[in-house]
């Protein structure tokens, strides 16, 4: 189980705002990680450097042993990072086969959907999902429940190694909440590495067995979600906030 | 030699006053509202026109009624065009931008069926001129920079200072917040994109008499604004000034320094060209174009 | 991911089948009247004039299909496509009239210079989003019109190779495609035809797929792993050759160009006729041009006013039916259709 993704003191600056302060961290090959912070904390920023949307101030991120700071976010997909935004995107006027198909094409996701064809290897991901069934209408008459799930798909068309999932469960019911986390944990066993935020910690609980915490975009500890959630600095941040989210 | 480095500074300044009015206006829309108005020509054209039609039909008197009815009509028509054309198509930038551009469009042509589609000239707004170290400047080149230097200093304090400025400066930087602030934040638009074509009527007023009236000024109007803007830095009102005295002073240097007329219309574009390559956002820009 | 492939569904795979099932698509039907009863208008009236007008109309439908190609399917708005009609027409002209070269070659050869200036303004243009890029390529046919306007230019282009080029004349007298009405109308009905095939096939190919992704949401499509760069600069060379096409065809028509080529009026022709007939049809743009053609050759004597009219037409469009005519009226047609069938 070698390091996959390797972050090493990333900072990023917006005018008078450090959102990212001298960030490490790891995740290995297979893991299943969390990362966790109040809101405002900066894990969507970390997100958009390792994805390439945005620009680091300083420092490095490695994945597979390769530097991939300042990349393209188009190069670092195609290498096999793949990641969902937390405020969903689609492709509005194009049916939810299209909305997969373009992952499907791009080099990467090429390369396997060749062999099946692009659009039956959309569909079989549209299965996996759980939207086949809604293949030829476009993403804008969905529920906000379907539409994190399309998220998650549009990922998968890329093949990716490490699925980086922004807020996957923000603004759903719990019934919602379960069909995701249920498919995540099947692309887990199947073999894609990921790595997820969330700011309620509950969410996290339960589901991975490490959570990397962060707060006011600097790294505070790293373990199990238990031991994390007891952690001093983490409590003081999220009361700060408003204990419900802890809860 | 001495003429024309003279003319160049003359010249330079008055153009710089001008644009400074201009592009302080396609600016603010922008900044304020994310709304590149391709109207912003269209605004100039029909002061213009007024001031010119009030002119010709009622004398030297319709000097001054054309001022008046001339920025009257254009701030409301600007209004109107928020209301009636931009604000429903608020969530489709290819909507805004095709429909201004039509509208535009139809303006000059309003113009050109309503008047006559020829060049006209228009009387300087006072007579005479001065000495200013044995070189003759006219007066109203003088009321030309005063104007403008007194117009741009108001707007910037009543941006800065007055109530409803200060809702703009609001708009400008969150619209979602100042709407949750309970600013009312399609009638700041509407304002602003007022304020706006006030601006270019003003600046209309001022340069007409030393330029020419035609149906096509619009366009080069606009492609004006548009270079000072992207050279300034969008949405950055010192950076539209700035910007505004760069390009005409570049503007100048080709006419009077290197006697090449033909070319000075290339200017804007190469500016914006070389803008959008080097440094997208600008002198002063805060953040890049996306 | 090696548990989720399944086959969950059949897809035509081959041509025949892709055109049987295109076929019977009641679009596909009216597509194939339409083009049938074009090509008999030659045999109504050989007047030269109206199947001048029906010439005409044919070459601003692929103009404006080339514009809508890229604001529809791409989400690009050019108020610049001028710039490629200016050119492959000035191209087409120049070696026409001075190196006699055959009209077909000289429009090849046209329609590939358009395709390099869509590479020009591709490249600055990806630097510019929404309406930046319609004033930035606003800008780009101006200063075309201004360049090829210029006296000095004209001049020394005279002096060094004997030709007429720039200035306000531009290149005239040239001979059309052939002094027969109806092979002219006949070849550029082919041309029409096979461009908007080709445009609707890319549009339904897997570029196609990327190109609407782009036009949706930029940001998402290179999240999904695309090189958005690569692909705009090539919509806009797409683009860029059906301009050109259109372009090499207008100069023949009309017997030569001048700089007005370039200016923002045929950028708005194309709008506002790709508007009419609806944005993202492609075939659409054949009912926006018959209207506007038409509709211009009846105002003819009162060229102003009929721009007047049609920038009303076009804010009308704009603000009130952004779907156009085509859609709206291939329903009302299907209806009609269903009825007298009596389905
Ligand atoms: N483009 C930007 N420009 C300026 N500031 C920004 C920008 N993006 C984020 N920020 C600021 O950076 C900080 C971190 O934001 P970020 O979205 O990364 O937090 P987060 O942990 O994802 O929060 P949430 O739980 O709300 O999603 C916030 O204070 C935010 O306002
Ligand atoms: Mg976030």
């Amino acid at each position: 189980m070698g390091v996959i993704l390797e972050v090493k003191n990333l900072t990023k600056k917006f005018s008078g705002l450090t959102a990212v302060n001298d960030f490490s961290f790891e995740v290995r090959r297979g893991e299943f990680t969390g990362l966790i912070g109040p809101n405002g904390a900066g894990k969507t920023t970390l997100f958009n450097l390792i994805s390439g949307h945005e620009k680091p101030s300083s420092g490095t991120i490695r994945f597979d042993g390769r530097d991939i700071t300042g990349m393209k976010p188009h190069q670092i997909v195609n290498l096999g990072i793949a990641r969902t935004f937390q405020l969903v995107r689609s492709f509005r006027f194009m049916t939810l086969l299209d909305n997969i198909a373009v992952s499907c094409l791009s080099p990467r996701g090429k390369k396997v959907a060749k062999e099946y064809g692009i659009d039956e290897y959309a569909s079989s991901i549209l299965a996996a999902v759980g939207l086949v069934d809604k293949a030829r209408i476009p993403p804008i008459i969905l529920p906000h429940g379907d539409l994190r799930k399309l998220q998650i798909g549009k990922a998968l068309g890329t093949n990716p190694q490490l699925l980086l999932l922004d807020e996957p469960f923000s603004g759903l019911s719990h019934e919602e909440q379960k069909g995701i986390t249920d498919l995540i944990i099947k692309l887990h066993d199947d073999g894609v590495t990921v790595f997820m935020t969330g700011h309620v910690l509950r969410e996290l609980m339960h589901l991975v067995p490490r959570v990397v915490a962060m707060h006011q975009g600097k790294y505070i500890t790293e373990g199990p979600p238990q031991e994390v959630a007891n952690n001093k600095i983490v409590l003081e941040a999220y009361l700060g906030k408003g204990s419900e989210q802890l809860a | 030699m001495i003429d024309s480095l003279i003319n160049f500074l003359i010249l330079g300044t008055i153009q710089g006053s001008i644009y400074a009015l201009l592009a302080m206006g396609f600016s603010l829309v922008y900044g304020v509202g994310g709304i590149l108005n391709q109207a912003h020509g269209a605004f100039y054209l029909i002061t213009c026109y007024l001031f010119y039609w009030c002119y010709i039909n009622l004398g030297g008197f319709g000097l001054i009624v054309g001022i008046v009815v001339g920025l009257i009509v254009v701030t409301v028509v600007g209004g109107l065009v928020y209301i009636l054309l931009v604000k429903p198509l608020k969530d489709s930038h290819v909507g805004v931008v095709i429909v201004t551009f039509a509208f535009a469009f139809l303006i000059e042509q309003v113009v050109k069926v309503s008047v006559d589609p020829l060049y006209h000239s228009m009387p300087l707004l006072i007579e005479g001129s001065i000495n200013v170290f044995g070189v003759k400047v006219l007066n109203h080149y003088i009321l030309v920079v005063v104007a403008s230097l007194v117009i741009v200093t108001l707007i910037t304090l009543f941006i800065n200072k007055a109530k409803i400025g200060k809702s703009i400066r609001a708009v400008a930087q969150d619209a979602e917040a100042a709407s949750l602030m309970g600013i009312n934040v399609d009638r700041i638009l509407a304002y602003t994109v007022m304020i706006s074509a006030f601006l270019a009527g003003i600046a209309a007023i001022l340069y007409v008499p030393i330029d020419i009236v035609a149906p096509h000024i619009g366009w080069s109007i606009l492609i004006n604004s548009f270079a000072i803007v992207v050279l300034g830095g969008l949405g950055s009102l010192p950076g539209s000034v700035l910007g505004a005295f760069i390009m005409s002073y570049a503007n100048a240097f080709v006419n009077f320094i290197l006697f090449m007329p033909e070319i000075s219309a290339l200017i804007p574009i190469v500016v914006i060209l070389f803008m959008l390559i080097l440094r997208p956002r600008g002198l002063f820009g805060k953040k890049e174009i996306d | 991911m090696r548990i989720i492939i399944k086959k969950i569904a059949e897809f035509p795979s081959n041509f025949q089948s892709y055109f049987r099932d295109w076929i019977s698509t009641f679009r596909a039907k009216v597509t194939v009247i339409c083009l049938i009863g074009l090509s008999l208008v030659p045999l109504l009236t050989q007047n030269p004039y109206f199947l001048g007008i029906f010439t005409t109309f044919m070459i601003f439908t692929i103009f404006a299909a080339s514009w809508d190609f890229l604001a529809g399917f791409v989400g690009q708005v050019s108020f610049g496509q001028a710039v490629f009609l200016g050119v492959s027409g000035y191209v087409t002209a120049y070696l026409i009239r001075y190196l006699s070269f055959p009209w077909w070659l000289s429009l090849v050869i046209g329609s590939i210079i358009a395709v390099i200036f869509g590479l020009i303004i591709g490249i600055p243009a990806l630097r510019l989003k929404g309406p930046y890029l319609a004033l930035g390529t606003l800008a780009m046919s101006l200063i075309m019109y201004q360049v090829f306007l210029m006296g000095s230019l004209a001049t020394m282009w005279e002096n060094a190779f004997g030709t007429n080029l720039f200035g306000a004349e531009g290149v005239s007298q040239i001979t059309p495609i052939s002094s027969d009405t109806v092979v002219e109308y006949f070849a550029t009905f082919l041309i029409m035809s096979v461009s908007l095939l080709i445009l609707t096939h890319i549009t339904k190919s897997n570029v196609g797929t990327i190109f609407k992704a782009i036009r949706d949401d930029e940001t998402g499509t290179s999240a999904s792993g695309i090189n958005t760069t690569k692909y705009k600069i090539l919509a806009f060379m797409i683009s860029g050759l059906f301009a050109g096409v259109a372009g090499g065809l207008f100069a023949m028509r009309f017997r030569g160009v001048n700089p007005g080529v370039f200016q923002p009026l045929y950028s708005f022709y194309a709008i506002i006729i790709a508007a009419m007939g609806g944005l993202a049809t492609i075939s659409g743009s054949a009912i926006g041009a018959l209207i506007f053609v038409f509709l211009g050759e009846i105002l003819r004597d009162t060229q102003d006013l009929s721009l007047l009219i049609f920038s009303i037409i076009l804010i009308l469009f704009i603000r009130f039916a952004e779907h156009g005519l085509l859609k709206p009226t291939l329903e009302r047609i299907q209806e009609l259709w269903d009825i007298v069938l009596g389905r």
